[in-house]
């Protein structure tokens, strides 16, 4: 299984046309776009872009992310708030969806990324493949947690009843969407290829 | 191959990506930080009951502005109050002052208006009305169980209305001019010491003008009707006040207006027009006094009068006092309670014009001022009490009974009379009327026989009377009569006797002359008898001066 990777014949994979070329060349010959053996600065990037999404989890979850305003009675829901509210009404099951994808899913991937950023710089690779579908994963189900962003974008655009009732987005909604942007982009800005490079590394 | 290894940096150096977190940290440090400094101050409100009131929702408003939101709502440690937490914004904190007052506005159906209607879908909220107190840095209010009628900042005139009757006001009953409403009714509270309804009452501004010191308010609730041989009378307010009741008020013909009325000002509360027209003034003060004799007669309403001018009215008699003070024993005297009301006599009708009127009446009474029960009705027996001065009385004490200052007193009237008769039968009593009859019998036996020897004498009178010598002495008495004439005209001045006579009295006549005038020298110098006495040149008349 253990052959010669791109990287240890000094070859490098352009990121727009996948052509490989020496990596001693700046520009890609086909496409001229700037050949890098991998991705520039991928763990810090990837690190600072978790910073950010945990700093915006925490306005995410305290402020309300949908206003209800009723009879010009207006009621705050936040996300929490909103699955305690639907277990009460007995609407489990909703709830555990809006559970998972608002709240399990940002969560986990923001763990996942964490575990492998850490994993990568501190080499502790002993098994690469289970580091490997846990990025897969965190990649995969990342865009889900979009879910609740779609769900108030829907709602404010339907429900717009001027003095019955009428649903606004809450400060909550833009940060949570920032959560799942800026995790999104630090999933793409991880190059997993540094997992399987430590890899080569022990085996040498 | 390994020269051909790529450096992979992974290193320390700085990366421009570390922008990202670092901006976000600032935004949501900026925003907790702003928060924080806009943050308005946290008050707790106190209420009966917490009915629609939930927190996180129930906001706090100032003319439907939120300006707050509930906090938290929770009981208070002796669990008879319910503490409802606000944090209130910002920019509404110079709206907390000393007498800011808060009130939950719910949909309330009362008889003369529906009020919060928007509440039965909003829910309720909690109103603020800023008032006009200083600014206070107090955060514990007690909130209002009903919502109050007027603003604190509503301009008009705040009046205290008391009434010892029973009536059928309450909160938000209007208060007419002529029939026209200028304000109402705000609270109702009963002050269980005095035993009187006590209104707070809001005239609205420009009508408080109407209000001044001699403005006289009754009670135009429901309808009266009067039956008399004049007629049927039914008279009404306005259609609102037959069903809710109200207060009109208005000035008294004949009483001149007085000074404006300042808020905080206290009236009286009449039970009827025909009630102020019979007791038309305000302040009245109480004094009791005793009589040691019968008070039939005596009724609550007899006038009370100073020479005839009534100045007040009899209360009622305090028997009951008299008896719960354990001072009821034989012959003690009853005391009665009456009121003297100084407008009756011109004074200002003010309380300072009944401390004045104490302190003369306490004067007074050290001069000789008594009281006195008098007849005013013959026929049906109906007393009054008459107050007047009795110099020769002696100085009364000062003293009080049930708290009142007592007007000493005179027994006066049929009463005086009653006890001058007694006095004077006890007097009659004393004679010493059987020995005096005894004599009487004893000189009239007397007198019978001195009586009959009587008779006797006049009988033998008549004798003598009867016999011949006594009926010829008439004639006797003639003869002597004419012998006397006769005689008497020899001594006439005609004839010598006369003569003569009358010379010897010219000559005594001139003897007494000198004698007097020996006498006179004499008195005047007695040495004359001795020395000789120098005689006075003659006088000589003096002509006048020109």
């Amino acid at each position: 299984m253990q052959g010669d990777t791109a990287a240890s014949r000094h070859l490098a994979s352009c990121h727009l046309c996948f052509k490989l070329a020496d990596a001693s060349l700046h520009h890609c010959p086909r496409c001229g776009e700037a050949l890098h053996l991998r991705k520039t600065n991928s763990l810090q990037r990837t690190l600072a872009l978790l910073v950010t999404a945990c700093v915006l989890y925490i306005p995410a979850n305290i402020l309300p992310i949908m206003v209800t305003d009723q009879f010009g009675n207006a009621t705050d829901s936040t996300i929490i708030g909103g699955v305690v509210l639907l277990i009460d009404m007995g609407s489990v099951p909703i709830a555990a969806i809006i559970f998972i994808a608002s709240v399990m899913v940002p969560l986990g991937k923001l763990i996942a990324l964490f575990f492998v950023c850490w994993s990568v710089s501190a080499g502790r690779l002993k098994d690469p493949r289970q580091r490997t579908v846990m990025y897969r994963a965190a990649e995969l189900i990342g865009k889900w947690s979009m879910v609740d962003v779609f769900v108030v974008s829907i709602l404010v655009a339907l429900v717009h009843l001027t003095g019955l009732l009428v649903i606004l987005p809450g400060a909550a909604a833009v940060a949570f969407a920032g959560v799942v942007i800026v995790t999104i982009i630090a999933a793409e800005s991880f190059d997993p290829r540094l997992i399987w490079d430590q890899q080569d590394k022990v085996n040498e | 191959m390994s020269e051909l290894k790529p450096e992979i940096s992974t290193g320390s150096r700085f990366n421009p990506i570390w922008v990202v977190p670092v901006v976000a940290v600032i935004v949501g440090l900026y925003m907790v930080i702003h928060t924080k400094l806009t943050e308005g101050p946290e008050i707790t409100i106190q209420f009966n009951t917490a009915e629609g009131l939930e927190a996180g929702k129930t906001k706090l408003r100032y003319r439907d502005v939120d300006v707050g939101l509930v906090e938290s709502v929770s009981l208070s440690d002796t669990m008879d109050t319910v503490l409802v937490n606000v944090k209130m914004d910002k920019e509404a904190e110079g709206m907390l002052r000393q007498d800011t007052r808060f009130w939950v506005v719910r949909a309330r159906v009362g008889a003369g208006a529906i009020s919060g209607l928007g509440t039965l879908l909003s829910g309720a909220y909690i109103q603020l009305d800023p008032g006009t107190g200083a600014r206070a840095k107090e955060r514990n209010y007690v909130g209002l169980e009903t919502p109050p009628l007027t603003p604190a900042e509503a301009p008009g005139v705040r009046l205290t209305l008391h009434s010892d009757h029973a009536g059928s006001l309450s909160e938000g009953d209007a208060i007419l001019y002529n029939g026209y409403k200028v304000g109402r009714i705000e609270s109702v509270t009963f002050d269980v010491d005095k035993k009187i309804l006590i209104y707070g009452a809001f005239i609205d501004a420009p009508y408080d003008e109407l209000v001044n010191e001699n403005t006289r308010f009754w009670n135009v609730s429901g309808v009266s009707v009067n039956a008399s041989a004049a007629g049927l009378e039914v008279t009404t307010g306005s259609m609102e006040t037959i069903l809710l009741g109200g207060v009109a008020f208005g000035d008294l013909p004949g009483l001149p207006p007085g000074e404006r009325a300042v808020s905080g000002a206290t009236y009286k509360l009449n039970a009827s027009y025909s009630d102020l027209e019979e007791n038309p003034y305000q302040f009245r003060t109480f004094f009791v006094t005793k009589f040691a004799q019968s008070l039939r007669g005596l009724k609550p309403g007899a006038p009370v009068e100073y020479r005839g001018i009534q100045i007040g009215q009899v209360s009622r008699i305090l028997i009951k006092e008299l008896v719960s003070q354990r001072a009821a024993g034989a012959g003690q005297p009853i005391p009665v309670l009456l009121y003297i009301e100084p407008a009756r006599f011109g004074a200002p009708d003010s309380e300072e014009s009944l401390e004045v009127l104490r302190k003369s009446l306490a004067e007074g009474v050290k001069v000789g001022m008594r009281t006195s029960l008098q007849t005013g009705n013959l026929l049906t027996g109906a007393l009054f009490i008459n107050i007047d001065y009795y110099p020769d009385e002696p100085a009364a004490v000062a003293e009080e009974f049930d708290g009142f200052p007592v007007l000493p007193s005179i027994p006066s009237g049929l009463g005086r009379l009653e006890q001058q008769i007694g006095s004077l039968l006890d007097k009659f009593n004393a004679l010493p009327l059987e020995s005096l009859v005894g004599n009487t019998n004893t000189a009239l036996a007397t007198l019978d026989g001195t009586l009959a020897s009587l008779t006797a004498t006049m009988d033998s009178l008549q004798h003598i009377l009867a016999e011949d010598g006594t009926q010829a002495l008439p004639g006797e008495i003639t003869d002597t009569l004419a012998e006397l004439r006769k005689t008497l005209s020899t001594i006439s001045p005609d004839t010598a006797v006369g003569q003569s006579l009358s010379d010897s009295v010219f000559e005594l006549n001139r003897t007494l002359r000198n004698i007097e005038e020996l006498t006179r020298t004499l008195s005047t110098s007695p040495n004359s008898l001795v020395f000789p006495t120098a005689n006075p040149a003659d006088p000589i008349p003096e002509a006048s001066p020109q």
